[in-house]
């Protein structure tokens, strides 16, 4: 159940984020897919060079929100949609992570290891050697790595669900203090009218670079910190995430009820943990129903739009 | 309806009191694939070979991660947090989620190309750790000097792989260091979906003499497109990868996934049969294991000849559209 807790609050973390582009400046934004490998890749490469882990998770936050700030600069400099900018951002930033990893898979190393051979240094010979002439043997060599220190311990005695929580409860109010501020309310507003911020005098661009960089912000900062918490940076980590992320906050909204603004960030938080809660019930029981692991992606799909037609029933009112 | 919900109590009950006594073993996978799930089944038949009874002395716990790193590292916190007495972890991702959470139990890793590039274990062999496996690492430096045998002339090899998957990349990477002393020249053609890797073919391929493919998941799941475009540009293909030269490679030089399982049982039952993970060794796929595939009506087709006396190696070959075992 702790496990449960910590990865429900990992995507927590995501979850406002895609809540803040989806719901508060109300900009469809697909970057989180890439922004989360970027939060994840760079947190890697950092720590296994030596930094620090809360500089080196900062800086990750950083570089996801330098990608929402260019999905927002595309869209808002060419005309574009956000969804198609996003698109864009998000497959250009699969070849960004695997050039800041040098790899396609970055391990954050517990420990030191040794160095990396070939096989046949390792074996020593092949069966076709006698036909081949001569031995395998070439220098291959990859160095090793020096352990990293990360705060996880990966005990389920509530050490790693203390430190996620106070991380989402610390961005949580932050981003809640934020939003009640002057700018806040004005990026709210850009949500929900974007030709009544322009009657103020303020350029509704600025509102839309803001809002998808904070948003972008907070899904680096969830890949940064679940690439130390699961030990490992994945090229393939972020596939997907926007559609769980989207899962989430619509869940906390069914939970909740309501869409007023002094519980909206509590949606994405409480949806997240539920969904992490069924996604793990339907892992453990699903079969018992003849579900298949394959099936948990149009389960997820099917989720989403019967939860956004039920809506749809029940009031005029729909904006997703 | 009463009735019903009883005998599901009662079934519920027996099962579990069966269940008493046997050992779990939780058997995590990134995605459904077929060398994957052979895999799985060799695995399955090294513990039948060795006397357990799967569903009443070994239970097994099989789960999926759907492609999705996020799901592997939750099935790793499930296995950790249940009564799993051995993990067993197939492929790099669902490793390294194991590991990272999983101390306390013996972890073993299955077709993992460089378990310590990964981070699962300090060094091959043995180690004193929870941790040990199988690694389904290829004779790459092999590989090249058997293309340089079969064809003399060549000189730029290219590489066909998906630049997103680890193993792949470790392969690539060794390939360029054996190349210059056999005097070839590695070129890389890269895709990370079907469409891409044809493509790659289609406007790389006609700039090389021969065509590479290591254990990449990305070409294996595309090789039919793969091998068409090939043949189209008369090129011929050699693959690291029994089942991958299957669908369109002229030769092929690796091992079975179903063999990998297997190897990869032997040591969950040692496992089982009370020895350490730290006694183990982790190792790669030996060489006896090894099986050289050739295609030789795609030979006449290409118009090239394999010295005879590596056809007479050759463990598996194809001859007037029928698949010979020597």
């Amino acid at each position: 159940m702790i496990a449960i807790l910590e990865q429900g609050l990992l995507l927590a973390l995501a979850a406002m984020g895609v809540y803040i582009s989806f719901r508060v400046v109300d900009l469809p934004d697909l970057t989180p897919d890439g922004s989360y490998i970027v939060g994840a890749a760079v947190v890697a490469a950092l720590l296994r060079s030596g930094h620090g882990w809360v500089s080196s998770v900062f800086l990750a936050a950083l570089a996801a929100s330098a990608a929402g700030f260019i999905t927002a600069l595309i869209s808002t400099r060419f005309k574009i949609h956000t969804l198609l900018a996003s698109i864009m951002v998000m497959t250009g930033l699969y070849s960004v992570a695997i050039r800041i990893m040098n790899s396609p898979n970055l391990p954050i190393p517990r420990f030191s290891t040794e160095k990396v051979l070939s096989y046949e240094q390792i074996v020593g010979k092949t069966p076709l050697d006698d036909i081949l002439g001569g031995s395998g043997s070439f220098q291959y060599e990859k160095e090793g790595v020096r352990a990293a220190i990360v705060p996880f311990n990966n005990r389920a005695d509530g050490h790693d669900l203390f430190i996620i929580a106070m991380f989402v409860v610390v961005i949580g109010f932050l981003l809640w203090l934020f939003l009640r501020t002057e700018l806040g309310t004005m990026l709210r507003g850009y949500g929900r009218n974007r030709f009544a911020v322009k009657v103020l005098g303020v350029n509704p661009n600025f509102f839309a670079l803001m809002g998808l960089t904070v948003a972008n912000f907070l899904v680096g900062l969830s890949g940064a910190l679940f690439s130390m918490y699961s030990g490992f940076a994945d090229v393939n980590m972020g596939a997907g995430m926007v559609v769980v992320c989207l899962a989430s906050v619509i869940l906390g909204e069914i939970i909740f009820g309501s869409r007023e603004f002094a519980y909206g960030l509590l949606f994405p938080v409480v949806g997240a943990v539920v969904y992490q809660i069924l996604l793990s019930l339907a892992m453990k029981y699903g079969y018992r129903i003849g579900f298949r692991p394959s099936d948990m992606k149009l389960l997820t799909a099917m989720f989403v739009v019967s939860v956004i037609a039920a809506r749809r029933f029940k009031k005029s009112e729909v904006t997703v | 309806m009463l009735r019903k919900s009883l005998a599901a109590v009662v079934a519920l009950l027996l099962v579990s009191v069966l269940s008493f006594g046997a050992v779990r073993i939780g058997i995590t996978q990134i995605v459904d694939h077929p060398a994957l799930n052979a895999v799985f089944d060799g695995i399955v038949k090294a513990l039948e070979d060795a006397g357990f009874k799967i569903g009443t002395d070994v239970l097994i716990d099989r789960q999926n991660a759907q492609g999705s790193v996020q799901n592997a590292a939750a099935i790793a916190r499930k296995f950790a947090s249940e009564k799993v007495d051995i993990v067993v972890a197939i492929t790099t991702p669902s490793a390294q989620a194991c590991v990272q959470v999983i101390t306390d139990r013996p972890v073993v890793f299955s077709a993992v190309t460089d378990p310590v590039g990964a981070g699962l274990i300090k060094q091959m062999g043995r180690n004193d750790s929870n941790v040990v496996g199988v690694s389904d690492m290829v004779p790459v430096s092999t590989h090249l000097r058997l293309i340089k045998t079969v064809f003399p002339n060549a000189k730029r090899v290219g590489v066909l792989y998906n630049p997103g998957e680890a193993n792949s990349v470790t392969l690539t990477n060794m390939a360029k260091a054996a190349a210059p002393s056999l005097g070839l020249t590695i070129v890389d053609m890269t895709g990370t979906n079907a469409s891409e890797m044809v493509a790659a073919v289609n406007s790389v391929g006609p700039d090389v003499d021969v065509i590479y493919i290591g254990t990449d998941n990305t070409a294996a799941a595309s090789m039919q497109a793969i091998g068409a475009a090939a043949l189209r540009l008369k090129k011929p293909i050699v693959a690291a990868d029994i089942d991958i030269a299957r669908q369109g490679g002229l030769i092929g030089f690796g091992f079975d996934y179903f063999q990998v399982g297997v190897e990869t049982g032997k040591l969950v039952v040692e496992i089982l049969k009370g020895k350490k993970p730290s006694e183990l060794e982790s190792h790669l796929i030996g060489p006896e294991s090894l099986l050289l595939f050739i295609n030789l009506d795609l030979m006449k087709e290409l118009n090239v000849s394999i010295p005879q006396e590596i056809i007479n190696r050759a463990n598996i070959v194809v001859e007037n559209g029928q698949e010979v075992k020597r």
